[in-house]
């Protein structure tokens, strides 16, 4: 039918205002433009409620009140924010996008992306518990139950309504409730109530004085009837009593009620024994006793509702009794299937054996230049591919859970130490091996209690800077090239670097202070024994901690940089790899012997040129920049002589770049990763070996050691990747 | 003799949605996009009741509802304004302006047609 083309008409819309929404969320400056963001996700929200598309108005409704938040300015509009109202404006649009493919209620998938998105919306939301309830108020609570009424036991509904004088002016009429009542039941009684009539003069014929005491026979719910007067509510007086029947069925009502951690007056209001307007009411008469009596709370919202004869005692004590069961059954169940780790990890450590089983075969159908077996052989190293991605993913999980554990931390530790100190959590949902998120906890552990210890200043000092009161500690995890990236950033007053040198060398940790670049300063404060801390206090101090915390990161194959201002703040950022098993590789070989660089960190090949003057220096001009590089060959002592031409593998780690010279560069290949025995842990330069296809076995590159190796020849100029390098 | 509500609302996808609804209750109806297109449109016939969005270009619900409270012909017209659960500030300010009738967005076509009924039936 036409409802049909209407949604057509919704679709192509709301396709416009997303696009407008995006050009809007791009250059979020101007309130113009935040204002037609609100507008956009409100009229989405707006016209996918007339086609029943909950799904799409319950995740545009979240997003409209935060955006309603920006709109009013009390909510910031940083950064992250637009980052997350940009995903959710994708996710709008994926939702369109479904819709437009006939999936009205959504796909499970999208769904669990709007719980997600939901989920890191919830902290940009105002923090009423039930914004619901509350949005929708009055009634007036004083009404008295008339005995009368009670007693004769009819299933009539009494309404009580005294229009307000300016409802006439407001395009309302009388009358036109009374024919919408006579569509719900029948009217038996009505006495209009003229006494507010004033005589002469005073009579003013656009007022309205007129007031009715209706009986309504009707099956309906008091809500219903209350809804009838919703136009004229707030002027009007109106008073609805129940039918003395309906108290049996309000006991009913709420001993079906589905469990669940409720508040009374949800209970209240889901047994239909209440409104929401009058919950509103009475739990604003329950605000108002609180601030006059000057005591925490008013009178309980039972002890109200009771006293006030909204409902009869043995209603509240049913609800009261179920919020008390409800509150012994356990919280809700995850979805999700619990496998041990020990299972989890067999299983990769199969596929590992598999992917070197696959490529085995690779190579020998390689040789057999048969077609047939060589399409045979490239379907199954595909799938082999997949069945790694998803093995590995098992393990993934994410780093939010980890983080979230120092809000307790922080809270803790800052009060003890008498800081206030505030906890940003960024990257919640980065992904990261299970096996590597274990490690990882003690070593942020220290950071934190480092940083909030000796990071952030006390306040005086702290307000001599001119900084805010509360000092800001934040988390954040995020990737890049192939790494995880994890930060502990606090805006405390960084390293001084001074105190950190002369330490060093009363300790003969290193002798030329001269020699050393900031960062290789910083990361001083590794070593082992080393503290700077002047008063060693309960949590830290004691210079054990960053030297396990380098050994950690150490043994996660990982890398540890420093960023630090004096007086400004300190980062300290890991760098770790995604998994521990399986990686892409890219061999090369020198002479006869193969080794594997982790692909993500290799930026490209090329040949290295004929001998350049400053082949000495080590150095090669990569357009313009000056590129430090190290030969293999030279690095492990291979013997022979150099071949004719030699290749450059181009790598990055972090900001730094090198070249690592081979002879040949034989291509990618996947990778898993076997550790090193014993006698090779202290050779500088390998991280791991592996098995190829062929059966051999090729070395993996610690390309971070060879990257020190390779840029420790020249102190003084480190390469830095830069926009002014 | 079918009695006439004027819709207005930048959303044409609502508005075509709200015509069907009433139209198939027995109404007639006339469309605004906004309200400065419903002033210009709105001549001195007899309109019996006006549903109003708030947040329009041009000229929001609001505004329209302090002008069309001036013309003599529309000074006792009931008029619905449509409005969501986040813009309470605005409700008071529509409110203040005299508009008493409230529909929150979203709302599915039977919740619009019950409260056009409680106000006129057809």
């Amino acid at each position: 039918m036409d409802l049909d083309r209407a949604k057509l008409t919704f679709i192509i819309e709301a396709h416009e205002l997303l696009d407008a929404m995006e050009t809007s969320l791009l250059a979020p400056d101007s309130s113009e433009s935040v204002n037609a963001m609100f507008r956009a996700v409100h009229t989405i929200k707006g016209s996918a409620g007339l086609f029943g598309l909950d799904s799409i108005v319950r995740f545009a409704h979240t997003v409209e009140s935060v955006m309603d938040r920006v709109r009013a300015g009390s909510l910031p509009f940083t950064p992250s924010l637009v980052d997350l109202i940009l995903a959710c404006h994708d996710h709008m649009a994926r939702q369109i996008e479904e819709l437009q493919e006939g999936e009205e209620n959504g796909s499970p998938g999208t769904l669990a992306a709007s719980e997600a998105l939901l989920a890191r919306l919830l902290p940009y939301m105002e923090e009423t518990p039930n914004p619901h309830q509350a949005n929708k108020s009055l009634v007036s609570p004083s009404w008295q139950h008339s005995p009368e009424e009670e007693e004769s036991g009819q299933p009539t509904w009494h309404i009580s309504v005294r229009f307000g004088e300016e409802i006439l002016r407001q395009g309302m009429d009388p009358l036109s409730f009374l024919r919408y009542l006579m569509t719900l039941g029948t009217i038996t009684h009505l006495t209009p109530i003229l006494d507010r009539l004033p005589a002469g003069a005073a009579f003013d014929p656009e007022h309205c004085y007129l007031g009715l005491e209706i009986d309504l026979d009707a099956q309906v719910e008091r809500q219903v009837l209350e809804d009838v007067f919703e136009f004229v509510r707030e002027d009007s007086q109106i008073r609805i009593i129940p039918p003395h029947s309906k108290v049996e069925e309000y006991l009913k009502l709420i001993r079906e009620l589905p469990e669940g951690d409720l508040y009374l007056g949800e209970i209240l209001v889901q047994g239909k024994c209440l409104t929401p307007k009058d919950l509103e009411e009475a739990l604003s008469t329950q605000r108002q006793e609180a601030m006059e009596g000057g005591t925490v709370q008013g009178r309980l919202l039972g002890t109200i509702v009771v006293q006030d004869q909204a409902l009869p005692p043995a209603v509240v004590a049913a609800a009261l009794d179920k919020q008390k069961r409800a509150k012994e059954k356990p919280s809700h169940e995850l979805k999700v299937v619990k496998v041990q780790a020990e299972k989890l990890d067999r299983l990769v450590d199969l596929v590992g054996e598999l992917v070197i089983a696959g490529a085995s075969a690779n190579t020998l159908a390689a040789k057999s230049m048969d077609s047939r077996v060589l399409e045979a052989t490239a379907v199954i190293t595909k799938l082999v591919e997949e069945i790694r991605d998803n093995a590995l993913s098992l393990r993934m999980v994410q780093i939010g859970e980890t983080f979230s554990r120092f809000r307790r931390i922080v809270r803790d530790v800052s009060q003890e130490l008498g800081k206030s100190i505030e906890l940003e959590i960024q990257g919640a949902e980065t992904e990261l091996d299970k096996s590597i998120v274990e490690k990882l906890s003690d070593p942020l552990m220290h950071l934190v209690r480092n940083s909030i210890d000796h990071g952030i200043e006390p306040l005086e000092i702290r307000r001599a800077r001119g900084k805010p009161d509360t000092g800001s500690l934040s988390l954040n995890a995020f990737h890049e090239s192939g790494s995880i990236v994890i930060e502990v950033a606090d805006d405390g007053g960084g390293l001084n670097r001074q105190r950190i040198l002369a330490k060093a060398v009363e300790r003969g940790l290193i002798q030329d202070p001269a020699a050393l670049t900031d960062q290789e300063i910083n990361l001083l404060i590794f070593e082992p024994g080393f503290s700077t801390a002047e008063s060693v206090s309960k949590l830290s101090g004691r210079g054990v901690g960053m030297d396990v915390v380098k050994r950690n990161i150490d043994e996660l194959r990982g890398t540890i940089e420093v960023e630090s201002y004096e007086g400004a703040g300190t980062t300290f950022r890991f760098r770790l790899p995604l998994t521990l098993a399986i990686i892409d590789g890219f061999q090369v070989l020198v002479e006869d012997t193969s080794y594997v660089i982790p692909l993500d960190i290799v930026l490209e090949c090329l040949d290295l040129g004929p001998i350049l003057e400053s082949e000495q220096n080590h150095l090669i001009n990569l357009r313009g920049e000056a590129l430090p590089f190290l030969r293999l060959r030279e690095v492990f002592e291979t013997p022979g002589p150099f071949p004719a031409r030699e290749r450059v593998v181009v790598v990055q780690i972090g900001d730094t770049r090198a070249g690592i010279v081979v002879d040949r560069l034989m291509g990618e290949f996947q990778t898993v990763i076997k550790p090193l025995g014993e006698l090779f842990r202290s050779v500088k330069g390998l991280g791991g070996s592996t098995i190829l296809g062929s059966g051999e076995v090729a070395l993996i590159l610690d390309v971070n050691q060879l990257i020190q190796l390779a840029t420790a020849r020249r102190p003084n100029a480190r390469p830095r990747l830069s926009t002014t390098a | 003799m079918a009695k006439t509500i004027m819709i207005i609302d930048d959303s044409a996808s609502l508005r075509q949605v709200v015509s069907i609804t009433l139209t198939g209750a027995g109404y007639e109806v006339l469309e605004a996009c906004d309200g400065r297109d419903a002033l210009a449109k709105l001549t001195g016939q007899k309109v019996h009741l006006m549903i109003s969005d708030v947040n329009m270009p041009n000229m929001d619900g609001i505004s329209f509802l302090k002008a069309v409270r001036e013309v003599p012909a529309y000074r006792f017209t009931p008029v619905i304004m449509l409005t969501t659960e986040a813009g309470e500030e605005m409700k008071k300010a529509g409110q203040a302006a005299g508009a008493k009738a409230w529909v929150v967005k979203p709302f599915k076509p039977e919740i619009l047609l019950t409260a056009v009924s409680k106000l006129i039936l057809p």
